[in-house]
């Protein structure tokens, strides 16, 4: 009975805790809202090289890794399939299989993941140090809107490098995917390719848009309210932790809520 | 109807208004453990004011309290005429603009080099363009001796050229009231003359205003005008150099012995 009282008062501050959690992640939102009121005196050059730097940390430096993944994820898919699809009959589909494994889900949550583990990490931990050196607080102090200044210039950053590397990826997977496997299965490469243009519809692009546009926003806004929050040195690794695992999951859960939205 | 008197009273608190660039009307605060207790002064335009304590005092309020970074439960400040509590978002970041504020950690921007710390605050506040920020920055590090360190990142500053940057930073945009807060203690004095010489150019006897918070006034002696002293949240010395080199009052000499025995209570 004990025991039952206990965790039904443990289940009731966990929730307590999500839901302030919540508000205050809400109320972090809203004041970026509020700080887009002083756009209009915002000069993009004040902003210019932050966008830059950060475009070529999310986009260009992860370029390798995203290559090497989409390699792997689409020879291994390519093989399998080519391997297992002639068993059902359905080896027409292997372009379909393609588009609706890589283009439409693995594709945008395996570059997601990369991102939210490099960028976002990065992100929320320069964040944290910039608030511990007052760094911050010289920016508050001169006047600048550090809403503006921090937040904005990564969302825009990771919006452009996310849509990017998701084509990157799409387009690595496809092509290197059947280079790799034509070492251990033969497909004809007209027939690889007009199975697979014949799979990929406008929906397909225009959800990889989406998808990329939401997780560009949302990467960089989760890891900066984390990187605002450590009130010492010592509580950097946890914010930063708490960063890229609730980005994460918050992620797999959007991802999960589009593929329903468009494709149920 | 006015009479002629209520004109002559309007007239003189306009330029009274005119004059006067800050003022705080029984301020009162907490933070922590530390706080003011209804404190007042007024600062004209032009003029110098250090302002000093021991510790718990409540002097590391003043600068924050001015800037409006903490905020206070009772009284007014004023800026310009104008009461900082009552500015809307927007004209606080324009308030903001128009302090020059040197903090003691200096706050330096870590990723940024010493050029680019000092043309922040051109880049985001003026209309002036590439080029003329450039001019602007360059006639910084001249005056400032910053040219074999003008690439270099904070971490590879010394205390010296950190306190140089972050004094060319606080002073780009020209701000009519600038808050110097602790910025020469843990400084070498000899490393530190550049600036202190440039602060003698530029803000003594001139249009714009410092406020030194310190816990060493006696190094601002050449450069104030008036000298403040908090004890425990209260004023208990205000005065002139002259008043503040006589040490006349009991609080400011036992402060200046640092001794402590006397009126004020020492932990």
């Amino acid at each position: 009975m004990q025991g039952a009282k206990e965790a039904v008062r443990r289940f009731g501050e966990k929730t307590i805790n999500i839901w302030d959690g919540v508000k205050r992640f809400s109320q972090y939102v809203m004041s970026i809202f509020t700080s887009l009121r002083s756009i209009r005196y915002l000069k993009f050059r004040s902003i210019y090289m932050i966008a830059v730097n950060q475009t070529r940390f999310t986009g260009i430096d992860a370029l390798p890794l995203i290559m090497l993944i989409a390699l792997l994820f689409g020879a291994t898919v390519i093989i399998q399939a080519t391997k297992n699809f002639p068993k059902f009959g359905i080896e027409d589909f292997i372009g379909n299989l393609l588009v609706l494994i890589i283009a439409r889900e693995l594709g945008p949550l395996a570059t997601a993941m990369i991102v939210i583990s490099r960028s976002g990490s990065a992100i929320a931990a320069e964040i944290a140090t910039q608030r511990q050196n007052k760094e911050i607080l010289s920016l508050e102090l001169m006047g600048i809107d550090t809403k503006l200044f921090i937040v904005l210039p990564r969302i825009i950053a990771s919006t452009i490098a996310i849509f990017s590397l998701i084509a990157i990826f799409d387009l690595t997977a496809f092509f290197g995917g059947y280079l790799i496997s034509l070492t251990t299965v033969f497909i004809p490469i007209d027939i690889f390719f007009g199975s697979l243009l014949n799979a990929v519809s406008f929906v397909d692009i225009t959800i990889t848009i989406v998808k990329s546009i939401i997780y560009g926003i949302l990467i960089p806004l989760i890891c900066c309210y984390y990187g605002f929050m450590p009130r010492s040195k010592f509580e950097i690794p946890i914010y930063v932790s708490r960063a890229v695992v609730r980005t994460l999951l918050i992620i797999f859960v959007i991802n999960a809520f589009i593929s329903a939205l468009f494709y149920f | 109807m006015i009479t002629v008197t209520g004109w002559m009273l309007l007239f003189r608190g306009a330029v009274r208004m005119e004059s006067e660039l800050l003022a705080f009307e029984h301020v009162t605060c907490s933070a922590d453990s530390v706080s003011l207790n209804a404190v007042s002064f007024r600062l004209n335009r032009g003029e110098n004011l250090v302002i000093f304590g021991p510790e718990s005092s409540g002097v590391d309020l003043i600068s924050p309290l001015i800037a409006g970074i903490i905020h206070f439960s009772g009284g007014d400040i004023y800026y310009k005429g104008r009461p900082i509590k009552n500015f809307t978002f927007s004209e606080e970041l324009a308030y903001r603009k128009d302090l020059g504020y040197l903090q003691k950690d200096y706050g330096l921007i870590n990723n940024m080099t010493v050029e680019q710390n000092i043309s922040l605050p051109l880049q985001y506040h003026s209309q002036l363009s590439g080029e003329g920020i450039r001019d602007v920055v360059d006639g910084f590090v001249r005056e400032l001796n910053l040219e074999h360190c003008r690439d270099f990142r904070p971490v590879r500053l010394l205390r010296s050229e950190a306190l140089k940057t972050a004094y060319a930073r606080a002073i780009a945009l020209d701000p009519d009231l600038l808050l110097f807060e602790h910025f020469l203690e843990g400084q070498c004095l000899i490393n530190a003359q550049t600036v202190l010489r440039s602060i003698e150019r530029r803000f003594v006897s001139g249009n714009k205003s410092v406020i030194f918070v310190t816990y060493e006034p006696e190094r601002f002696v050449s450069f104030a005008d008036r000298f403040l002293m908090l004890d425990h949240g209260a004023i208990v010395f205000m005065g002139t150099r002259d008043d503040f080199l006589r040490a006349d009052n009991e609080f400011l000499a036992q402060y200046m012995r640092s001794s402590t025995e006397g009126p004020m209570t020492i932990l």
